[in-house]
């Protein structure tokens, strides 16, 4: 065993310095070399109801050789002779050993474990079996992980747990936004990541290859004893270890051809034929200063081709994993190459880990430990909105502008748009991120039932960015910029630690695990920064970015950054005769980062449950079980600025006095704070029924869930005659507050079903939920919340759209002059023709902002989740899909098309209104005039329902036996379709996009799409 | 056994050791003072005053959108900007009243200046100072800015709350009538006029003066028509001791470049530097820039933003009067820049602005007969860049301002046209050489000595052309009122003002936040 473990240190350190086809192909050779392979064994492994089983591992004991069933159950595998033994196993089952004998065939029938549900549930400091879980957790397997070959753990999520809302960016590198349960708090609505017992709030940089399993909870009992972290929700991520046996090494490569959606832009002369119709009927309208059409340049560029490229993605990683008892490893290697389906963009990323555990006496330790680096090339701006402001008629060079880029002119092109192309340029980001995270624990049992752990857990980030301002313009006015360079550095450092004391025993019917435990926690980050102006630029116009060479003025920063949480925690879980459940946690937490009187809360939560399928009584035969459950708990949330209680002198004000001048400096309050900030609380209650039918076929789970969330943390704007500015740019004022009360009710359903006939063997899994919020309260005594396009009032949902509501085209000037409100004021007296006519809903004979209504919902009726799974022989195909319904999306880029108001581009099915074309909602299309294209009316509304495929795979698994002959344990070839099927009536490019807020929801300001993918994917293991 | 309980008991040590733990809790923040240890000395004081000047040189004042607006409301500026919503604003078509740009950032940014006075006006008193003038100046000059903000934001949207404590987060300030609001500002004026110093030394030029705190006085009182109280505020600096402190310049250019910035005219100038070259006006940047964007935001479509320009009947009405020795009127040459410039001025360097020439650029940039500001670019006759900022000071009010209120306040107490008051005018004409009224080659002039309705008739042309596009011209209209001649006047003009409503236009909307969120606070009339 040791030799093993020898020989895969060596092979780690092999990685450094061999490519991975190389390394692989060695191993091969080495592992091939083992055994003198004499005699072929074929059999059938199948489950008690005589199902084929796929995926079981057949070893030859003691060796690392090997295969696994394929899809019917078969294998095939050369053996040294009569007295081997193999060895069968799969999860779940019991493991059984087999002599060989004079036998050619061997089949046999794995027994479960028990029962499926004595699985394993990790819920934070401990683990229960699952029948007797009491919260709302959803479970996600390595198996549906392994085979979405998904690249970030967010997208292994998406439509995989009812309750659990994904939502991605195409962008490369950027995290996925998780929201368990709806928004719960307006400030932060992270969940909390846990990774093997490290908290993290996101996880993007974790190698989903290496996830073991991914629990999510989603009550307040299940998640209580993350307390003061866990009022979002709470991700548990278990990684893979090492399983006592020789070494198995495990090779997966993906390598995916990606594309974007694109919009249907006008040329050039189409572009020039509907902006001279804009400009002549400016002139006919008397538009100020418009008085003959433009000198349209004559170029024809399709912006969007010049930004959006198609890509390859690469992804290739390799696991090596064995041990003994008393020392287990898991090492794996992760390389992922995107580059970028935007222009100027990419995304590398690197990850590497080593997890060992292991126990000896009383003795159990452990330790995992992964790297992460990122290069990230970053994006400027929002291409996607760019080109579509930006004219076909300008050309992407223009030699004769600072800088050589094309961009407007107030004869030729007048627009403000910015050239992407220039921006990314002249203006480039990179950042490299490189995390270390860890932790290393040692576990003593004492006497029987007790034992204490020692947890000391390590996140570390080193992050940089390099920014390089050129010289050049990218849009029509921009001044003389100087070049410059500035770089920004972050060392973030993370240290908990934990004590925890467990005791755990069964007494008669009475089964008791309680805990209690301390944990100390404490983060920092050092913020640096630097500038300098004047960059050298090489005689051929190359720029050094070394500041050592940049000769102009120099500024530099620092901010240090603290917070420390001590927590206490207590635990019970009891059973009693295996029917009925208790579990009570308490939890007493203290944050830095609030009031010296209010930092210290308390977090109580219970949860009961009856297994009714457990009672004499029961007699059901088609159900196999029932189980009842209800939880109440509480949770808290203190996740805001460092000293956000605090007010503080701001020091930057300066001004000059004097002839010449002379700098002053200055300092005063220019923040106002609240003083009194205490803990946000969430209040949840949870009844859930968990049922299975017919042999366990069917399974079934439903919960309903009551949140309340009081004193919620949030940037609450102050009154703008405060004068108080919390932020650089606007007039923002938002100060952390306990500002507001919110409500969520919910329904989530999961019902599975898996059966085989004949050859084939599938399943379906299904997942919906179903929301409700609601604003309870506001702070400082408001009941009204506005931001650009939406209210959030007390009573309601956040976020509502909230807009002027349009009412057709005023076809005449007739109709203009009898649109009139109820005193007989004509309402829209300048209108013209071809312009939107609004609703009057004050009645006061004008448009403004008091005509707002609420006229759209942001919130999804209902949202489901779809997995579906086919094998045959060796075939299978998996198909993943999720979708929302019932919901409205403000359509920003259709708005930034406009109707040639700006001189922007459109589409070409623009349609717009004329005297001999009335039939049309599109209005005419008028330049230099706002009216008809502003952004707060609900002609940008449309339904955003949809339901997309997210995955459609397709699987070859080799046979056992040609897999034996090539000296492999398992390979496998598969070709997914990533989101190349979508049903929806959405305009824009995607309807699944993040929300840039949560006042904000729903509002798609030309967001980087979902990109579609065909994926290869290779997986062999020996 | 043993070692077992030895186990336990260092686990249960760990346990008690970790748990002293209010103290961990007392994290102190490294990167800023609290406003517990700051205000104690006379040197915070003085800092907390910076702080208020501070509030000049911000987006929402006096670098940008003052006189973007000030000037694009009033006749003598147009604005044809490609940001449709921003030219709207200056047409009185004022849609979204929490229009960021002009609306929220003017509003919120003058508050801003508030709040950072009442700070100091609040905190001197527990800070002792070894020098009582001291004191006394800090405290002056902090009303006077107090007063100055809040007068601004009178002359924008008149019904404001006047604000004298520093803010609370619960604040929910009480709405005053115009007023109230400007009796509050005469109380802060006088009482800054009382301590302030007559002048600064030249290393303070910029800060408050007594004579500056008369002439806003002097201004407060006239929107009022409190004609005496405005010529009791004003005297001091016309026929007064002050009277001493103050000369038009000789060459009118010098009110509109950088050169011979804090000259005998000057009563109130706000003091813009490229001394920090890096950053925006912003609030957590030391290296915030203290110049002006008046360059950039009114340079010619094409060259720069072109948020606003002038009006074309300047011209017109520079052109129709001239000079005793028979030349055009200077001030057009220095504060316009036009098709016809070289032709009007034949003895002049060509006109140029950041280095062009109106010819070469006028055809392809489809100038026509557009007027753009040649006042306060960089150097009126070199080649300059362009850029985001500018360092030229921007002068509040001027001596000659002074003189033509005056003149107007004796005019409006006088049954006639005083002969003060003419000579005031004549004194700011003879300037350029402008024949005194009643000899002027534009006869209609000669009949402006004849009534007080004729003198102040003439007056608002007198001060249009003697300080366009300076932010004064709005506070003027708004003075001399909206009535149907007046109105019909200013529509001629300045199409603009077909939009204008009475009983509306007059006053700004509030930004609809602050409406909606004070319930001390209505939105103005008819919005």
């Amino acid at each position: 065993m040791i030799e093993n473990l020898k020989n895969g240190i060596k092979r780690i350190t092999a990685i450094r310095y061999l490519k991975l086809s190389l390394l692989l192909f060695g191993l091969l050779l080495n592992t091939g070399a083992l055994f003198a392979q004499n005699k072929t064994i074929t059999g059938v492994v199948k489950d008690e109801s005589g199902a084929a089983i796929p995926g079981v591992s057949v070893l030859v004991k003691g060796t690392s050789t090997g295969v696994a069933t394929n899809v019917q159950g078969e294998f095939q595998l050369k053996v040294p002779g009569p007295e081997t033994i193999l060895t069968f196993s799969f999860i779940g089952t019991v493991s059984q050993d087999i002599r060989v004998g004079n036998k050619n065939s061997i089949d046999i029938t794995l027994h479960l474990d028990v029962n499926k549900l004595e699985e394993v549930v990790v819920i934070g400091y401990g683990t229960v079996k699952k029948k007797d879980l009491t919260g709302a957790v959803s479970i996600v397997n390595t198996k549906d992980i392994q085979t979405r070959a998904s690249q970030s753990v967010g997208s292994v999520l998406k439509g995989m747990a009812s309750g659990v809302t994904v939502t991605t960016t195409g962008q490369p590198g950027a995290g996925s936004v998780v929201r368990i349960r709806g928004i719960g708090s307006l400030s932060n609505n992270e969940p909390l990541y846990v990774v093997d017992g490290l908290s993290l709030v996101g996880a993007n940089n974790i190698n989903p290859q290496d996830i073991e399993s991914i629990q999510v909870l989603k009550d307040a009992s299940a998640a209580a004893i993350y307390g003061a972290r866990a009022a979002n929700g709470v991700i548990i991520i278990t990684t893979k270890k090492g399983k006592e046996g020789p070494l198995k090494v495990d090779f997966s490569a993906n390598v995916s051809y990606n594309w974007l959606p694109k919009y249907n832009l006008m040329n050039a002369d189409e572009y020039k034929k509907w902006d001279d119709v804009a400009y002549t009927n400016a002139i006919v309208s008397g538009v100020p200063g418009v008085t003959k059409l433009q000198n349209h340049y004559t170029n024809n560029t399709n912006w969007q081709d010049e930004i959006v490229k198609n890509t390859t993605i690469q992804n290739y990683n390799i696991a090596l994993s064995g041990g003994t008892k008393t020392l287990n490893a898991y090492v794996s290697g992760n390389v992922m190459i995107d580059p970028g389906t935007v222009y100027g963009t990419d995304y590398k990323k690197y990850t590497f880990r080593v997890n060992t555990s292991g126990e000896k006496g009383i003795f159990s330790y452990g330790q995992n430990l992964y790297f992460t680096n990122e290069i990230t090339n970053g994006m400027w701006g929002n291409p996607f909105s760019n080109m579509i402001a930006m004219p076909p008629t300008i050309p992407v060079y223009d030699e004769t502008h600072p800088g050589g880029f094309g961009y407007g002119s107030p004869d030729r092109a007048n627009t403000y748009a910015q050239n992407p192309i220039g921006g990314q340029n002249l203006q480039t980001n990179k950042n490299k991120g490189f995390f270390i995270n860890g932790n290393i624990f040692g576990q003593v049992k004492l006497f029987d039932a007790l034992s204490y752990k020692m947890n000391l857990l390590y996140v570390g980030y080193t992050g940089s960015t390099d920014y390089l301002r050129k010289i050049g313009n990218w849009t029509m006015g921009q001044g003389a910029d100087k070049p410059y360079l500035s770089r920004s550095t972050r060392i973030q450092q993370k240290y908990d630690f934990e004590n925890t004391l467990n005791f755990k025993k069964v007494i008669g019917k009475h089964d008791i695990d309680a805990m209690v435990g301390m944990i100390y926690e404490d983060d920092n980050i050092v913020d640096q920064s630097g500038t300098k102006l004047d960059p050298a630029i090489t005689s051929n116009g190359e720029y050094l970015t070394s500041m050592n060479v940049a000769s102009g003025l120099a500024s530099a920063g620092t901010n240090f950054l603290e917070g420390v949480l001590i927590s206490y925690i207590s635990r019970l879980n009891y059973v009693y005769d295996n029917r009925y459940l208790l579990s009570a946690t308490f939890r007493a937490d203290g944050s830095s980062r609030l009031s010296p009187a209010n930092r210290w809360a308390y977090f109580p939560s219970v949860a009961l449950g009856w297994r009714i399928s457990q009672e004499k009584f029961y007699n059901v035969k088609w159900m196999n079980e029932l189980k009842l459950r209800a939880s109440y708990g509480q949770l808290g949330n203190a996740n805001i600025g460092y000293w956000d209680y605090l007010n503080f002198i701001n020091t930057s004000p300066r001004a000059v006095f004097g002839n010449p001048a002379a700098l002053a400096l200055g300092s005063t309050v220019s923040k106002l704070s609240n003083t009194d900030l205490r803990w946000e609380r969430k209040t949840q209650v949870d009844i859930g029924v968990d049922a299975a039918f017919l042999n366990n076929r069917l399974t079934f789970t439903a919960d309903y869930f009551d949140s309340k969330t009081t004193d919620i943390l949030t940037g609450m704007p102050l009154l703008l005659s405060t004068g108080s500015a919390s932020g650089n740019y606007g007039p923002n004022t938002a100060i952390v507050a306990n500002a507001a009360s919110l409500e969520n009710k919910g329904i989530e359903l999961n019902l599975g079903w898996s059966d085989k006939i004949g050859e084939i063997s599938y399943s379906a899994k299904l997942n919906y939920s179903k929301l409700t919020n609601k604003l309870t309260k506001l702070g400082f005594g408001r009941t009204e919340q506005y931001s650009n396009l939406a209210i959030s009032k007390v009573g309601e949902p956040l976020a509502m759209f909230y807009l002027l509501k349009t009412d057709g085209l005023f076809q005449s000037d007739a109709e203009v002059q009898s649109y009139t409100n109820s005193k007989g004021q004509v309402i829209q007296p300048t209108a013209k023709p071809g312009d939107i006519r609004f609703v009057d809903t004050d009645d006061n004979g004008q448009i403004n902002n008091n005509d707002r209504q609420v006229l759209g919902n942001p919130w999804p009726k209902f949202e489901t989740g779809i997995q579906l799974s086919v094998a045959w022989r060796n075939f299978d195909i998996l198909i993943n899909g999720h979708g929302r319904f019932g919901f409205d999306i403000w359509n920003g880029s259709a708005q930034t098309a406009g109707f040639f108001a700006n001189n922007n581009n459109n589409f070409k099915d623009f349609n717009p209104w004329s005297p001999t074309n009335t039939n049309t909602r599109t209005p005419h299309a008028l330049y230099g005039d706002s009216r008809n294209s502003i952004g707060n009316m609900d002609y940008w509304l449309e339904n955003g329902s949809f339901f997309r495929f997210d995955e459609i795979g397709f699987g070859y698994t080799l046979p056992a036996n040609i897999c034996n002959k090539i000296h492999f344990r398992n390979c496998r070839a598969g070709l997914t379709l990533q989101n190349i099927v979508t049903f929806s009536g959405y305009s824009g490019l995607d309807p699944d996009f993040a929300d840039s807020g949560v006042f904000d929801k729903a509002q798609d300001g030309a967001s980087y799409p979902n990109p579609r993918a065909i994926l290869f994917n290779l997986t062999f293991g020996f | 056994m043993k070692s077992k309980i030895l186990y336990l008991f260092a686990a249960l040590m760990l346990f008690f050791i970790t748990s002293c733990s209010d103290n961990l809790l007392n994290v102190p923040n490294p990167n800023a003072l609290t406003d517990e240890n700051f205000w104690k000395t006379p040197d915070d004081a003085e800092k907390g005053l910076v702080a208020v000047y501070n509030m000049l040189y911000r987006q929402g004042t006096w670098t940008r959108n003052n006189f973007t607006q000030l000037d694009g409301m009033a006749d003598d500026a147009i604005s044809y900007a490609g940001w449709t919503e921003l030219a709207e604003w200056s047409r009185f078509i004022m849609t979204d009243y929490n229009f960021n740009e002009v609306n929220q950032k003017i509003w919120y940014q003058h508050y801003q200046g508030v709040f950072r006075a009442n700070q100091v006006i609040k905190n001197v008193d527990q800070i002792v100072f070894k020098d009582a003038e001291q004191k006394k100046k800090v405290v002056a000059q902090a009303k006077f800015m107090r007063a100055f903000f809040h007068f601004y934001l009178y002359i924008y949207y008149g019904n404001i709350p006047y604000i004298t404590e520093p803010s609370t987060v619960e604040a929910k300030p009480m709405q005053l009538t115009e007023d109230q609001v400007l009796t509050l500002c005469a109380q802060d004026f006088k009482d800054a006029a009382n301590d302030l110093p007559e002048t600064w030394q030249t290393n303070q030029l910029g800060r408050a003066t007594k004579g500056a705190a008369l002439a806003y006085l002097g201004k407060v009182y006239m929107q009022q028509h409190k004609w005496q109280d405005a010529k009791d505020a004003l005297i001091w600096l016309v026929e007064g001791a002050g009277a001493n402190n103050y000369q038009l310049v000789s060459n009118y250019r010098d009110n509109v470049t950088a050169y011979n910035e804090f000259n005998s005219e000057y009563v109130m100038e706000i003091n813009f530097s490229e001394i920090l070259k890096t950053g925006f006006d912003v609030d957590y940047d030391a290296n915030s820039n203290l110049g002006t964007q008046f360059g950039m935001n009114n340079a010619p479509k094409g060259l720069g933003w072109n948020n606003v320009e002038l009006s074309r009947w300047l011209v017109d009405y520079y052109l129709r009067e001239k000079t005793t020795d028979g030349k055009n009127d200077v001030r057009l040459y220095y504060n316009c820049w036009y098709n016809n410039s070289k032709l009007d001025f034949p003895d002049m360097p060509e006109a140029l602005i950041y280095g062009t020439t109106w010819e070469s650029q006028s055809t392809a940039q489809a100038w026509g007969n557009r007027v753009f500001p040649r006042l306060y670019t960089e150097d009126l006759s070199k080649p300059s860049d362009l850029f985001y900022w500018d360092d030229i000071n921007y002068r509040l009010i001027r001596y000659a301002d002074v003189k033509l209120c005056y003149a107007e306040v004796l005019n409006e107490l006088a049954g006639t046209p005083p002969p003060l008051a003419v000579q005031l005018v004549n004194d700011v004409r003879a300037r350029v050489n402008l024949p005194a009224l009643g000899s002027s080659t534009y006869t209609e002039y000669n009949s402006a000595i004849s009534s007080k309705e004729a003198f102040r008739e003439h007056l608002k042309i007198e001060r249009g052309l003697e300080l366009p596009f300076q932010g004064i011209r709005w506070m003027d209209l708004k003075r001399w009122g909206f009535d149907a001649t007046n109105l019909a006047a200013l529509k001629l003009r300045d199409p603009d003002f077909n939009n204008f409503i009475p009983g509306k236009s007059e006053r700004m909307p509030i930004p609809q936040t602050d409406v909606d969120n004070n319930p001390n606070l209505k939105q103005n009339p008819n919005y």
